[in-house]
Order: C-alpha cells, then sequence, then structure tokens
C-alpha cells in the first residue's frame, strides 16, 4: 500500500517566495524626490511622511492599506522623475500580488516594464527590479492559468544574453514548473512529456554547476522530476551531489530530507506496480535505502534550533553594529530577520507534524514487510506504538504489525493486538478487517471454540460492522462449528444463514455444508434431501464429485444396505474422474475406493453367515444323501466369500496406493489392510505395499512405521503358508501308509499262530515309515528355517538401507531412532550367558552383534563421514544398552566424546553422549556439548539436556546463581521434555545454597510430593528439607524439624542407600551435638551400619568413625 | 554503480576543493608540511617542502624559511598562538579508523596516539584532530576490553575542554557504559543506555547504544527486549555500516536465546541462522563473519560461504538479502574538526 498523502511540505513553493520576498524590500527614503528638504530639523516633505506611511503599512502585510497610500501618493507626487513614478508603479504591483489580486497585479506590473525600461533604476541597492516584475508577472499568469503568456516571457528572459544570471536560471526553473503545472489535470501520457521537458529545461538551468542558490534550487527541482519519472538512479545520483554542497541551511536540509522520502516513495510506487519479481525487491530495497537514510525528528529539530540560533545571533549583531542604519543597512537587516522569520514558520510547520517520525518507521516496517522481514517490520511498527501512539495512520500500523506478527507465527500477539485496536478504535473503518483477522487466526490453527468465541466477540463489541463482514462472521461460526463436528449446531446456523442472507455469495458452500450435516448425523432420508437440492440448485456446482460419492455412502447407510447399488454408483464415479487431476478429486478417490472395499465386506459378511448355516445344514446331513448337496452350497458359499473378500481388498489396496494426499484415508485404508492381510498370509502384498507408502516420503513422521511394517511383513514372508502345505502333504502322504502299516500290525496281533518275529517286522515297517515322515518333515522345516533367516536378513538390510540413507545426514534427527530400531533388533539375537560364563561355540554373541551392526549401517563405505562415524559408535553404545554391557556403551560414547566436536554432532547423540559424559565426570567435554545444545539446538526434543547439564555442572562447580539462572529459564520456557525433574531439583538445590530456603522449601516439596516423580529424587528432597532445616535451626525445635525430614529420608527410602546414609549420618549429629542424645546417636549409628547397603557408603565409613568418638 | 565519468569528476572536484595543511595565526597563514606524509626511502623519512613551515614539537613552534629581497629569512612562530588549523583528516587517523572497522584496535590505537602526540599542543584550536583521534583511541581501548587503560585515559580525556562538547561528553558516557558492561552491571547499563538514548540524537550514537543495551539485555538472558533492541540498528540505522554486522550477529543470538520446543513453530533456529547468513554474504570481511561462520551449523555456513562468492562475482541476490550501502554523502562529511 502506497501512502497519498504528499510530504513535500511545498517547500519549493516556500523557498521561491522566500527568494522572490527577499529581493524586494521596502525600506527606503523616496531620495530622488526634485529636491532635498533644506534641513533634517525642519518639516518634513508630507510625500516624504505619505511614502513612510505606504512603506510601513506593507512592512506591516497590510497591502491594501500601502496600495491606497501608494496610489494616493502617485496621484500627488505629480511630475516627478521617471525613477520614482516606476518605483511606486513597482510598490502597487507588488502589493496587488501579494493581496493576490492576479488581474490587477499584472496589469500593474505589465504597466512597470512597458512603461520604465530602466524599471527603478538605482532607487534600490542597485537592481531596477525588472528581472523581479518579470518573474512576478509570471506567476501572477501562472496563476491565472495563462501557461503560454507565462511561458513567453519565460522565454525572453532565458533567451537574453544581457540578463543577470541568477534571473535566467530562476526562468529555466519557473519555466520547468509552468511547464508541470500546465500538465496537472492532464493524462498520464501528456504528464510525462511536460516531465521530460521540464528536465530538458532544468538540465539548462544546471549545466553551469548548482553553486548558488538559484542553481541548488533548480538541481532541487530536478531530482523532483527525475523521481517522477521513475530515473531513480539520477534522482539519486544529482541528490547526492546537492547534499554534498549543500549549505547546511535548515531549509536545505529539509527540502533534501523530503526530497529523499520522496524517492523512496516513487521507488515504493514502482515497486507496487512492478510486474517482474525481481526488479520489486529491487525497488523496495530502494525505497527502504531513502527511507533509512532520511533524519529524525530529533535530528531536524537540532538542525533548526542552530540555524535559528545563528540567525538570532546575525541579526542582533548587525542591529547593534547599526544601531542607526543607512537604507542599504536597514535593508540587510530586514532581509536577515525575514530569513529568521522563515526558519521559524518552518521550524513551526516542522513541529506542527507530529507524525514525521512515525511515518517514517510506517514506510521502513511497510518496505521490510514487501521484503519478507517480518522480524524487522515488527520492529519498525513496534517504534510506532511505543513513540508515537497518536500516529495519524496508527490503524494502518496496527494492520500491518498484525500482518508481520502472524508471519513470524506470534498468532497470540496478532489477536491480542487486534484486540487491543479493536477496544481503542471502535470506530475505524479498518476495524472489520481486524475483527475478521481475530478470528481466522483462531480458525487457521483448528482451535475452532475460541474461534467462535472470538467472532461472537466481535459481533457484540464492534459497532460499525460491514454488512459483509457480518455475514462473513456469521458463515464462519457455522464452519467452526462444522469444522468441530458440532453437527446439529451447525446445521442450525447454515440454515438460519441461508434464511438470513438469500443472495449470499457462498450459498453453495452453505448448501453442500448444511447436507453434510445431515449425513454425518446419520439422518440419510435428510441427507438425500438435501444433497438433491444442491444438486438441482448447482448441477455443475464444485462440491458435486463429493455430493456423488456421499450419496452412493447414503445407498450403502440405509437399512438394508443398497450395496449393489453403492459399488455401481462408486464404480460410475470412478469411471467419470478417472481423468479429472484436481485436488479434490485426487484426495476423494481413497475414499471411494474405501467405500467399494466396505461394501464388499460387508458382502463377505452376509456370506460368511450364510457360509455358518450351510455348514449347519451340512454337519445335519452329514449322514444323510443329501450331504453331497449341502457341501456343495457351503463350498460355493465359501468360494463367493473368498471371491469378494479378495475385490474388498483389491479395493483397499487401491485406496492406500491413491492415499498419498489423503493421510485420514490412508490411515483407515491401512487398518483395515493390516487386519486381512496377514490373516490370509499374504505377507509379501503387505511388504510391498507398505514399502510403496514408506518410500513417498521418508521423513514423514508415520514414516517410521511404515518402515516397522516392511520390516515385519519381510520377516514373516519367511513363513511361507507353502512350507506348510508342504508338511501337511507329507503327513497326508504317509498318513495312508503308515495307517495301513499300522492295521497290519493291528492284525497280525490279533490273527492266530502268527510268530513274533513276524510281528516285529511289522512293527520295524511301521517304525521306519515314521522315522521317514519325521525326517521328510525336518526337510521341509530346515527350508521353512532358511527362509525365515532369508528374510530377517533381508529386513535387516531393509532397515539398514533407510539408516544408510540419512546416516551421512546430521540434520535428520530420525536417524538415530532407526540405529536404536537397528540396535535392539540385533540385541534380540544375542543369545545372554551369565557373568563369567562363556557363550556356547557357534552362539549369536555380542561381538557377533556389533560386527553385524557395523556392517548394516555400512560404516566402511561412510569413512569419511565425520556424522556417520559418530553415529557408528552411538549405534555400538546403544547396543551395549540392550546387551547390559554398560562398560561398552561409556566406551564408544568416550569414543565419541574424543574424536568429535560438538557441531559435528545433532542433539540426539549430543545430549546422550553428554549425559554419559556428566556421570563419567568429564565435565569438560560434557560442557561443551550441553552448551551447544543450548546455543544451536534449542528448539530440539533433547534441549532439556543440554539445561540441566549444563546446571548440574555449574552446580558443582557452587556458580549457583548461574545454575539457578538456568533452571529458571528452561523452566520459564517450558523445556522440560524428559529432564524436569532434574531441573528442578538442580534448582532447589541451587536455592537452598543461596539460602533462598523459603523457596527452596516450596520446590522440595513439590518433588517429594509429586506422585510421577516417586524415586530417588523424592529421598533426596527428604535430605535436603532436612539440611535446610538445619542450616536454619537456632533451637531445639529446629533441630526436631530437621530430624523429622531425615527420619523420613532413610525410613522410606532405604534402597537410595546414598540419600539415606545422609540422613542416617547427619540426624545423628544432631543427636549428639546438638540435641544432647549421645546413645540415641550412637543407636541410630549402630543400626545404619548394621545396613548392608549403607555401611560402605562414604557416610557409612565416616560414621564408623564418629561413632567410636562418641 | 556510479559512471566512470561521475567518478572522475569528483576526484577532480575533490582535488580542487582539498585545501593544504594550514596554521592561522593572526594575521598571516603558513602552509605546514604534513609530517604524516612519508617518502618511499628505506626507513621511510616525512616529506618536507622547504617553503612549507616544520614544526618543532621540541620547542612547541614551526619554523618558515622565506626569501626576502633574496635573502633566506628563517621566520619562527609559537605552537601556541596558532588560531585555527586547516588540515585535511591525516591519513593515519583514517587508517586508524578503518583498522577500527576491520576489528583491529591495536593497530587503531598505534595509529590514533600519532595523531594524538602531534595535536597535543593543539587540542583546543578549533580545527584541531586531538579530539577526534582521542574519540578514535577511547574506541580502540573499548574493543581491547583493556579497563585499567580505559579508565587511566577517560580520568584524563573527562578533565580536557572538549569533554564538555556534548558529543563528547555522550562518547565518554558510552565508555563509562561500556566499562560497567564488562564489568556485568547489566541492570545499570539497560537503564543507562536508554536514559541516553533519549539524550542522544547522531545515528551513529544511536546504533552503538543500542548494541550496548542489546548487548546488555542480551547477558541478562532478556532474549525478546535484546532482539528488538538489536534489530532497531538494521531497521532504522541502516546506514551506519559499522554497527550492522554486530546488531545482526547479537539478534541471531538473541533468536537462539528465544528458541525452546514450544516455539517450534516460529522457526528461531532458521531466522537465527538467516541472519548469520546475511553477515557472511554481505559484509564477509567483518569480525562478525568470522564469528557467524562459527555459530552456523556445517552444511549452512558452506552454503552461505557460496552465495557470497557467487554475489561477489557479480550473482543475484538471493530473496530478502539487504546489502551493505555506503553511507549517504551528507552524513558521511566530517567537518567536526572545524
Amino acid at each position: 500500500m502506497l501512502i497519498q498523502e504528499s510530504r513535500t511540505y511545498q517547500l519549493a513553493k516556500a523557498a521561491l517566495l522566500a527568494v522572490l520576498l527577499a529581493v524586494t524590500p521596502v525600506t527606503g527614503v523616496l531620495r530622488a524626490q526634485s529636491k532635498p528638504l533644506p534641513t533634517a530639523e525642519a518639516k518634513e516633505d508630507p510625500l516624504n511622511v505619505l511614502y513612510k506611511a505606504a512603506d510601513k503599512a506593507f512592512e506591516e502585510k497590510k497591502y491594501k492599506e500601502a496600495l491606497a497610500l501608494f496610489q494616493e501618493l502617485e496621484d500627488k507626487a505629480g511630475d516627478v522623475a521617471n525613477s520614482m513614478k516606476a518605483v511606486l508603479s513597482f510598490r502597487k504591483a507588488t502589493c496587488l500580488f501579494f493581496m493576490k489580486d492576479w488581474p490587477k497585479a499584472q496589469a500593474e506590473l505589465t504597466a512597470f516594464l512597458d512603461r520604465y525600461p530602466k524599471g527603478t533604476e538605482d532607487f534600490f541597492d542597485g537592481d531596477n527590479r525588472r528581472g523581479i516584475a518579470e518573474l512576478l508577472l509570471i506567476e501572477a499568469f501562472s496563476k491565472q492559468g495563462k501557461w503560454d503568456q507565462a511561458l513567453t516571457r519565460l522565454e525572453k528572459i532565458r533567451a537574453n544574453a544581457l540578463a543577470r544570471p541568477e534571473e535566467r536560471v530562476n526562468a529555466f526553473t519557473l519555466s520547468a514548473q509552468i511547464v508541470v503545472d500546465r500538465a496537472k489535470s492532464s493524462t498520464d501520457d501528456l504528464k510525462k512529456a511536460a516531465y521530460a521537458q521540464a528536465i530538458s529545461l532544468l538540465k539548462q538551468a544546471t549545466a553551469g554547476g548548482i553553486n548558488t542558490p538559484e542553481r541548488r534550487e533548480a538541481a532541487y527541482k530536478l531530482v523532483e522530476m527525475y523521481t517522477k519519472l521513475g530515473l531513480t538512479k539520477e534522482a539519486t545520483q544529482l541528490k547526492s551531489e546537492i547534499d554534498a554542497r549543500s549549505s547546511g541551511s535548515p531549509v536545505e536540509v529539509v527540502r533534501s530530507n523530503f526530497q529523499r522520502l520522496e524517492i523512496g516513495d516513487a521507488r515504493f510506487a514502482a515497486a507496487e506496480s512492478a510486474a517482474d519479481e525481481a526488479f520489486r525487491g529491487d525497488f523496495y530495497r530502494q525505497a527502504l535505502n531513502n527511507y533509512q537514510g532520511t533524519l529524525r525528528r530529533v535530528n531536524l529539530t537540532r538542525s533548526f534550533a542552530k540555524a535559528i540560533e545563528t540567525k538570532t545571533a546575525e541579526v542582533e549583531g548587525m542591529t547593534k553594529a547599526a544601531p542607526k542604519p543607512n537604507p542599504e543597512q536597514a535593508d540587510a537587516i530586514r532581509r536577515a530577520q525575514f530569513d529568521l522569520e522563515q526558519f521559524k514558520k518552518i521550524e513551526a510547520e516542522f513541529k506542527a507534524n507530529k507524525d514525521y517520525d512515525a511515518l517514517i518507521s510506517y514506510r521502513i516496517g511497510l518496505c521490510l514487510l514487501e521484503l519478507k522481514r517480518p522480524w524487522e517490520a515488527h520492529v519498525a511498527f513496534l517504534d510506532i506504538f511505543e513513540n508515537s501512539p497518536e500516529f495519524s495512520r496508527i490503524a494502518g500500523a496496527y494492520y500491518y504489525h498484525i500482518i508481520a506478527l502472524r508471519r513470524i507465527g506470534r498468532n497470540n500477539e496478532a489477536q491480542a493486538k487486534c484486540k487491543e485496536f479493536i477496544r481503542k478504535f471502535p470506530k475505524d473503518e479498518t476495524v472489520s478487517s481486524i475483527a475478521l483477522i481475530l478470528g481466522d487466526i483462531s480458525q487457521e490453527r483448528e482451535e475452532f471454540p475460541e474461534a467462535i468465541d472470538h467472532y461472537k466477540w466481535v459481533l457484540a463489541n464492534v459497532a460499525n460492522l460491514t454488512p459483509e463482514v457480518a455475514e462473513e462472521i456469521d458463515f464462519r461460526i457455522a464452519a467452526c462449528l462444522f469444522s468441530q463436528v458440532d453437527w446439529a449446531p451447525a446445521q442450525k446456523a447454515f440454515e438460519v444463514f441461508l434464511k438470513k442472507y438469500e443472495r449470499s455469495s457462498v450459498r453453495q458452500q452453505v448448501l453442500y455444508m448444511n447436507a453434510l450435516c445431515s449425513f454425518f448425523q446419520g439422518k440419510y432420508k435428510e441427507t438425500k434431501v438435501d444433497f438433491d437440492k444442491y444438486q438441482q440448485e448447482y448441477p455443475k456446482g464444485q462440491f458435486i464429485p463429493d455430493v456423488r460419492y456421499r450419496q452412493a455412502i447414503v445407498k450403502f447407510g440405509v437399512n438394508p444396505p443398497d450395496i449393489a447399488g453403492t459399488i455401481k454408483l462408486c464404480e460410475e464415479w470412478l469411471k467419470d474422474y478417472a481423468k479429472d487431476r484436481t485436488d479434490e478429486v485426487i484426495a476423494q478417490t481413497p475414499e471411494v475406493h474405501t467405500l467399494i472395499g466396505d461394501a464388499y465386506i460387508r458382502m463377505a459378511d452376509e456370506l460368511d453367515k450364510k457360509v455358518k448355516a450351510a455348514d449347519i445344514d451340512l454337519r445335519i446331513n452329514l449322514k444323510t444323501p443329501d450331504r453331497a448337496k449341502f457341501a456343495a452350497i457351503k463350498d460355493k458359499f465359501e468360494q463367493e466369500k473368498e471371491a469378494v473378500t479378495g475385490k474388498a481388498i483389491d479395493a483397499y489396496e487401491a485406496a492406500a496406493k491413491s492415499a498419498r494426499t489423503n493421510p485420514q484415508a490412508l490411515e483407515f485404508v491401512l487398518g483395515e489392510l493390516r487386519k486381512l492381510l496377514p490373516g490370509r498370509g499374504e505377507h509379501k502384498r503387505m511388504r510391498d505395499l507398505f514399502k510403496e507408502i514408506f518410500d513417498w516420503d521418508h521423513n514423514d513422521p508415520k514414516a517410521m512405521t511404515y518402515l516397522y511394517e516392511v520390516i515385519r511383513s519381510t520377516e514373516r514372508m519367511g513363513n511361507m503358508p507353502e512350507f506348510a502345505e508342504q508338511a501337511e502333504k507329507i503327513r497326508k502322504g504317509f498318513s495312508a501308509k503308515l495307517a495301513d502299516a499300522r492295521k497290519a500290525v493291528d492284525q497280525l496281533e490279533r490273527r492266530q499262530g502268527v510268530t513274533r518275529p513276524e510281528i516285529d517286522k511289522a512293527k520295524e515297517a511301521v517304525r521306519k515309515l515314521s522315522a521317514e515322515l519325521e525326517a521328510e518333515l525336518a526337510k521341509t522345516e530346515v527350508k521353512r528355517q532358511a527362509s525365515i533367516d532369508a528374510q530377517k536378513k533381508r529386513a535387516l538390510k531393509i532397515l539398514s538401507d533407510a539408516v544408510a540413507e540419512s546416516i551421512n545426514d546430521r540434520k535428520q534427527e530420525g536417524t538415530e531412532t532407526l540405529i536404536v530400531f537397528l540396535a535392539e533388533k540385533l540385541a534380540r539375537k544375542v543369545k545372554r550367558v551369565k557373568a563369567g560364563a562363556k557363550p556356547e561355540p557357534g552362539a549369536y554373541t555380542s561381538v557377533e552383534a556389533e560386527k553385524e551392526l557395523t556392517k548394516l549401517l555400512r560404516l566402511e563405505e561412510n569413512r569419511s563421514s565425520l556424522v556417520a562415524q559418530a553415529r557408528g559408535f552411538f549405534a555400538l553404545g546403544q547396543l551395549a544398552v540392550f546387551t547390559r554391557e554398560p562398560e561398552k556403551t561409556a566406551a564408544n560414547f568416550a569414543k565419541i566424546a574424543a574424536n568429535f566436536k560438538a557441531e559435528e554432532l545433532n542433539p540426539t547423540i549430543l545430549a546422550l553422549v553428554g549425559e554419559s559424559l556428566l556421570a563419567k565426570g568429564d565435565l569438560k567435554k560434557a560442557e561443551e556439548f550441553f552448551r551447544y545444545i543450548l546455543e544451536f539446538s534449542r528448539s530440539s526434543e533433547y534441549a532439556d539436556y543440554g539445561f540441566a547439564g549444563l546446571a548440574e555442572i555449574r552446580l558443582g562447580e557452587k556458580k549457583y546463581a548461574e545454575a539457578l539462572s538456568l533452571c529458571d529459564e528452561a523452566i520459564e520456557n517450558n523445556i522440560l521434555m524428559s529432564k524436569e525433574l532434574d531441573l528442578r531439583f538442580t534448582r532447589a538445590r541451587a536455592l537452598a545454597e543461596l539460602s533462598k530456603y523459603k523457596e527452596a522449601k516450596e520446590e522440595f516439596e513439590e518433588i517429594a510430593r509429586t506422585r510421577e516423580w516417586r524415586g530417588e529424587k523424592t529421598g533426596a528432597s527428604l535430605y535436603w528439607l532436612g539440611l535446610m532445616e538445619e542450616r536454619q535451626a537456632t533451637d531445639k525445635d529446629g533441630y526436631a524439624r530437621a530430624v523429622a525430614y531425615y527420619r523420613r529420608c532413610y525410613m522410606t527410602w532405604k534402597k537410595y542407600e546414598v540419600w539415606a546414609a545422609k540422613s542416617y549420618f547427619a540426624e545423628a549429629k544432631i543427636l549428639a551435638t546438638k540435641l544432647d542424645q549421645k546413645d540415641g546417636a550412637k543407636r541410630l549409628l549402630q543400626e545404619m551400619l548394621e545396613k548392608d547397603r549403607i555401611k560402605d557408603t562414604r557416610e557409612g565409613v565416616e560414621a564408623k568413625a564418629y561413632l567410636l568418638g562418641l | 554503480m556510479r559512471p566512470p565519468l561521475l567518478l572522475t569528476a569528483f576526484v577532480l572536484l575533490a582535488a580542487a576543493t582539498s585545501s593544504a595543511q594550514t596554521f592561522v595565526f593572526k594575521g598571516e597563514r603558513w602552509e605546514i608540511n604534513d609530517p604524516f606524509k612519508l617518502d618511499n626511502s628505506i626507513p621511510p623519512k616525512p616529506v618536507v617542502d622547504s617553503k612549507k613551515g616544520i614544526i618543532n614539537m621540541v620547542k612547541g613552534t614551526v619554523d618558515r624559511t622565506s626569501n626576502q629581497a633574496g635573502f633566506e629569512v628563517v621566520l619562527t612562530r609559537k605552537l601556541s598562538e596558532v588560531t585555527e588549523v586547516i588540515w585535511p583528516m591525516p591519513a593515519r587517523l583514517q587508517e586508524a579508523q578503518n583498522n577500527i572497522n576491520r576489528g583491529e584496535p591495536a593497530k587503531a590505537l598505534d595509529n590514533a596516539e600519532a595523531v594524538l602526540k602531534f595535536f597535543e599542543p593543539l587540542k583546543n584550536v578549533p580545527g584541531s584532530w586531538w579530539v577526534k583521534a582521542s574519540l578514535i583511541k577511547l574506541d580502540a581501548l573499548d574493543r581491547l576490553e583493556n579497563d585499567a587503560a580505559t579508565n587511566s585515559f577517560l580520568a584524563t580525556f573527562e578533565k580536557e575542554q572538549a569533554a564538555k562538547q556534548p558529543e563528547v561528553a555522550t562518547q565518554i558516557q558510552l565508555a563509562r557504559l561500556m566499562l560497567r558492561a564488562r564489568k556485568g552491571e547489566h541492570d545499570a547499563v539497560i537503564r543507562e543506555a536508554t536514559e541516553l538514548l533519549a539524550k542522544v540524537d547522531s545515528s551513529e550514537l544511536q546504533a552503538r547504544l543500542h548494541l550496548t543495551k542489546g548487548n546488555s539485555l542480551l547477558a541478562a538472558k532478556k532474549y525478546e527486549a535484546a532482539m528488538n533492541t538489536y534489530l532497531r540498528v538494521p531497521v532504522f540505522f541502516g546506514s551506519e555500516t559499522e554497527m550492522i554486522p554486530k546488531a545482526l550477529l547479537g539478534a541471531a543470538r538473541a533468536f537462539r536465546g528465544m528458541d525452546s520446543p514450544a516455539l517450534r513453530d516460529q522457526k528461531l533456529e532458521a531466522v537465527s541462522n538467516r541472519y548469520l547468513y546475511d553477515i557472511i554474504v554481505s559484509f564477509p570481511v567483518s569480525k562478525e563473519a568470522e564469528e557467524a561462520k562459527k555459530l552456523l551449523p556445517p552444511e549452512e555456513r558452506a552454503k552461505a560461504e557460496a552465495d557470497q562468492k557467487k554475489i561477489a562475482a557479480g550473482g543475484p541476490l538471493p530473496e530478502g538479502v539487504m546489502l551493505a550501502k555506503p553511507k549517504l554523502a551528507a552524513e558521511e562529511k566530517v567537518e567536526a574538526n572545524r
């Protein structure tokens, strides 16, 4: 948005006027009277008196009175010298000019110029005033719109080689001004032509340099013309030249300043209208440079003050030096006084303009916003609110500040600003737009109840909402209700809306959403009616695809469902929109496939019932002649069920594969396929499908879940159904033989006279057959196991590929998750043995797992990648975590610490390794890692490790204030993901060490009573509470309170021996030294030293020595 | 880019308007040999023009040889008689200023000391560069963080007549403020800087004060306020090119401080990195660019360095980058010595 108002203060005009006035002094005596008076004391000539009176009136700006007196003088003067007549004529003309009586001024000036070729001769300071009269006449012509006459006059001056150079320069400048003024109300093309002509004239005026005020004046004008024609480069260059030669007068300073603003505005306007993005940025940058180069109010005010001070001193000096000034001195004094007045006038005008600084900030803010620097724009607008709250364009400032806040993601602040604006400026014309933004922010964030509250607040509080905005708000409220699935209230709101705004531009959408409300409430009859109404009003409406899809759902939803009708509508839909690539259709396609799948599943369910019924019939008729018939019926239903289930799976698969842009549909359909495919042993199909989905985007938040399915399916693929079938076939094959053999044995045993060897032989045959069966089955099992192993390897390879893909990318934090997943899988293969025992020969040990992990991570291939190598050590460390080998974990993490700089690692590794280093006491390296997290990764999920770790280190160094500051910072900014307890505990200890016992007690008590945190820190907090009481105790009661905490600690939290030991020992010392209970102390220490876990602690050792001394 | 013709014109203009080193005494003007102008000999010696006056620092006089009626006469005037100095900015003082800009405060101190020594007897004479040299020395000491030397120099400087000039007094106040900042008295620095900001009107001082205040706010972990303060420098004092990289670096650090998982949507780390990138691209030879490189993650550092090279070779500006711009001519004029 460009600022429309002009900002020039019309200084060009003021400056020109100043020149004219300054060279038109009124003081003087009528020296050319025919005869001078004999003596000064003698009675003064009445004509002289009259002249002085006229002069005084002129000086007091009483031009009408002065004109009458000059006229009277002219009438009375009679036959005086021509020069005197010329003076009176010039004076009259000047009066008329200042009275703005342009026709009379024109007549008088023309008469003066025609009648007096020598002008006022030497009456004034050697200037015969013809030049000035010419310029005044031209001005009078201009004021009457007599451009051609003015230009003709000027041309004469310009062409007159005898004219004074300054007059000629002024003539050029004025000509240019007139050319531009003449084209003021013309078309843009004519205006441009006028600017070009003016530039040509002004170039002639400045051809001899810009070292006089007149030439600088022309140069200023030239800058203005350049700016208007968009010749910024030329304007800027010339302006720099003028600035370099500036006399530093406030007029020049102010003018230069405002010209810079104008150039800025011109660039801004050019940027606004630039079609080319590349140019636009440059233009905004140029505008910004000019705006930033402008002086601020305080600088200009100081310039004014200095100039006025200097001029005042000059006037005073002149007045003192010439108490009785001669005419020339008086003239000089008057000129200086006039300048002083001008300066004061400009200063007063400037002071009156309260918007100056704010306007600059506003323009800077706009440029920055356009240059996509919203943070800087935010700062620029803040400056307005802080320093110029009365700014006349404050509404605009609010509006753009709100936009800046939204762009930097500060929606809460933006909303607060919206409310502030509405409260402060309820009648402003932009209130409606700002009111809309208020709710829009919440709506965009899907905080619908909040959005509805904001919209209702706007309706209730904003008095002058435009009808359009009121309508939009009504719609938005209904849409919010719809979005938060409050179907009934949403429908009511839509119905009210439709009645209230019959011709609304969003009618189509409202009709559609209204129908959807019926639909989602399961009111299928009403849904059909509503959708029919929509289709009738908008047969080619934008929601037709969705309406057709919903109509199919309605068919499916009625009781009983019209399955065939549903499938038919869906297939028609797919056919009709097969080539439609609009986002809506693409997103809806999986839903349509899913509906087909659902319909087939419903058919399968119905068939399942029939199968069950047929099965019962079959069982009833098992021994009847109809058995075959019933068996055939059952088979037929089973086949039909299988066929429709297959179709359902096909439809779901098609849905999944087309659901890339529809995550909800994808999630639903994958859930269905997870139920169907594995049960049917279709692991490969499952694996292929999830692999395809995983490959869409490896950085998708759900990519890990998909990968997990890929791995699981791949592993399951090893146990192929063929193996079970083969085993079954073998069993069947042997089953008959075995039955025959067993039957033969049985018969032999029953038969009389059969010898034992014969029976044994038959039995041997049975055993042989059984052995053969087992051998055959074992062969199949070996194949099955080989297949399973092969697929497991394949699964690991897939996982390895996924890790290897991002192992070199330091910024991929998900890689660590994959590494942990991989390490966990390998760790499961390791056969654990008891400590000290040797593993069985050939068993898969942790050493093997390490080798395999190294291979899978392809660390050899990534030797040159620092981050890959670091991840290798991290992976080995994590593997050791799962195989419960803490020393290996520590060793691998130590390698990371020794070989890598913090900047080569990512926050996950920095945090976990840093924590390990802290635990091992390598504080220097741990600090480096934690500091890096704080410096670079504050928004990481591991940022709290940085705060907690560093605070712990500071606490250990007894820099309690620093530790406290770190904890406070983390808590205030809610950086407490998994280290809240640690941070609060460190904070409490720091407070305690800083003797801020009250706050520390609150914190320790909070830890001690929080159920979720029950554990070591609970015991530690009780110990610290006791310690604080002890430190503050001044009497027995105080020590008793400490003892109470110590007792709670060691009685309740014995398993945390460090804190229990500290508590025991501390209580014993209090009993012995403060409460005169040495026996009690002894008993307590004996009890303490009987505890196995406690007696070897540091306090236990000290307690032993202490006990001896008691 | 300015057309070559215009540049030539400027050079000619500069040559035409530059005035020689002159001392004004009551009733006469003497041209003086510039002691900072050296010849090409090894070691270099000052260039001496026999027609011009030679300063004798030991005696505190100026000697000039004059040819009167065929006789060479040596005329001597005391330095204390000089009423005005007309002297273009000494090269060593300019070099000292450049040293400051390049982050070489020790060298700046050497150069400023030479000028200070020369103008010492003329320190209160109009046109003397002593005050300017003193301010550069103060700046250099401040940057060297030599608090003892700064305190000692300030104690002497404050007693000088020049210290009463409002701008000099403000610079002294600013130096004192920096000392306090280094002592960690951040709350006091923030308060005093805020008060001073309302008093000073030079954009350079405004920018410096914002930097000082921003530094203290950052040290006090008031990141949001620090960010707002730092960003005022590029937003409102864009022509103070010396201050911009410092302000951008401070802002980048403030954004890092503001960052937290709860504000992840605001992508403050990326915003911070963007400022660091801007410093590397727009101010590649500054000390801050080196610091920014350390603060940037390796991948983004490489990108920034590559982009900087492209821009230096005339490539297009990436979106949002605002290159350093020179000061405007009117503000650049150093006539403070007049």
